[in-house]
């Protein structure tokens, strides 16, 4: 009766746990396509194969333990082999392990067909932010943290997901196939969202391919999973899907916006319409490392506020801006901002903090100088 | 030649019987052994190449 008890309850606390650990969403999601639905059904059969062969061996160890124990004079059996149990304890696991091959393999293989896309997005990994880039529609963006550093070091009010916040979401229309052309500008990065079941690494110099078809529209987040450096916890993933209709209005708006911007370049730019523009960037991008007040966080990386040497050379400063600082870690922006963008932040950064050089550098001077 | 395959097999499966192993060691080349393993080895690779390439079809 006792061993009875025993025996029921063992068995009845692993699939309380497996329970209780799913409803708390410790579990992989099930994912919003169908490879990831393949995925998560595949990772339950696998599961379940695991705590089934657990419970048998561990299961028949703890009761030898106890029923064959030594205070009761058990006495060890002494053969040296018995080839039919050992074809049997053999062919058992190579018959699961086949058997768990098999559905993985179709799974895989449906993974790694990324031909017929509808949409082809670049996905570049960078320290410490993505760039997205949609092949063929002119449309690319770079997408930052978009919690500023005060709020993440406690001051002000703290959102829900204030780590997996970006200032600009990768946006993806649902029922269409969209492939990933997935690579670096410096270290491996991985680009990670559960609900796609996607994790891919990122490499210089080599471009990944995956793909997605969105069932459901909605908000998906994800993070870097590569170890990347030191803001690796700082450059998350956010994927809004949209229906069809409204990413095409979408797209066909940014499309406008880069015309707009493209356009920008050829214009006079006013001072203030270029701090003001310069201050924006400046946060997103340059402030991780020179600090929102351009203090910088010397020896590594230098301040900005108040440094003479700079302030003297313009020309070095739109160097270091657009073509960064090789063998350090400063990198080039040549790829990542417009010349809009450039010729705002370095305007800003000769302008603020008491920096008083009044100088303007128009967009049109950067753009002559990447034609070069 | 056969109970060198015979005993190839068994390697490969991960079990084999003591007293053919004694017999082996006792009156088997090793040379023969690894012969029949390395060319075994490479027909192994080969069925596995073929059972993949005609189920990625
Ligand atoms: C990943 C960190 C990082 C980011 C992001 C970054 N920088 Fe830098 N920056 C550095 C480092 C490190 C140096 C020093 C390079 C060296 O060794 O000379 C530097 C140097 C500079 C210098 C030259 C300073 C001097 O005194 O020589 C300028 C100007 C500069 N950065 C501007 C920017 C601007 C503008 C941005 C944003 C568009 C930016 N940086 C973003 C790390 C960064
Ligand atoms: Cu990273």
């Amino acid at each position: 009766m006792r061993t009875f008890i025993v025996w029921t309850a063992g068995c009845l606390v692993v699939p309380l746990m497996t329970t209780l650990a799913m409803a708390n969403g410790w579990n992989m999601p099930v994912g919003v396509t169908d490879v990831s639905r393949e995925v998560h059904s595949l990772h339950m059969t696998i599961f379940w194969i695991c705590v089934v062969i657990g419970v048998i061996v561990f299961g028949a160890m703890f009761y030898s333990l106890f029923r064959f124990r030594h205070s009761k004079g058990a006495k060890a059996a002494h053969f040296h082999e018995h080839p039919l149990v050992e074809v049997i304890w053999t062919a058992i696991p190579l018959l699961i392990l086949i058997g768990m091959a098999v559905p993985a393999t179709a799974t895989l293989k449906k993974m790694y067909d990324p031909s017929d896309a509808d949409l082809d997005v670049m996905i570049t990994g960078q320290q410490w932010r993505w760039h997205y880039e949609y092949l063929g529609e002119d449309v690319a963006f770079t997408s930052n943290l978009g919690t500023p550093r005060e709020t993440i070091r406690g001051k002000g009010e703290r959102g829900e997901h204030y780590l997996l916040e970006v200032d600009e979401p990768l946006v993806l229309p649902v029922d269409r196939k969209v492939r990933f052309l997935m690579t670096s500008d410096d270290v491996i990065h991985s680009w990670w969202v559960p609900d796609l079941a996607v994790k891919q690494d990122t490499i210089p110099g080599f471009v990944n391919e995956n793909w997605v078809r969105i069932n459901e529209p909605g908000v998906y987040r994800g993070q870097c999973a590569e170890l990347c450096g030191i803001n690796h916890g700082f450059m998350p993933i956010v994927l809004q899907a949209l229906e069809e209709e409204e990413f095409d209005a979408w797209l066909a708006e940014r499309k406008e916006a880069a015309a707009q911007e493209a356009s920008g370049v050829d214009r006079e730019w006013s001072l203030d319409e270029l701090m003001a523009r310069g201050e924006q960037s400046y946060n997103a991008v340059c402030a991780s490392c020179h600090q929102p007040d351009g203090s910088g966080n010397p020896p590594a990386f230098p301040a900005l506020a108040g440094n003479q040497a700079l302030m003297e050379e313009r020309e070095r400063h739109i160097e270091t801006v657009v073509n960064g600082v090789s063998g350090a870690a400063m990198p080039a922006f040549r790829n990542t901002l417009s010349p809009v963008e450039v010729a705002a932040v370095i305007t800003y950064e000769r302008n603020a903090w008491g920096n008083e050089t009044g100088d303007v550098v128009q967009p049109s001077e950067i753009a002559e100088r990447l034609e070069e | 030649m056969w109970s060198v395959v015979k005993s190839v097999l068994a390697a490969f499966f991960g079990v084999q019987k003591d007293a053919q192993r004694r017999e082996d060691f006792e009156e088997g080349h090793p040379v023969a052994f690894i012969a029949v393993g390395i060319l075994m080895g490479l027909v192994f690779v080969a069925v596995v190449a073929f059972i993949a390439v005609s189920a990625a079809r």
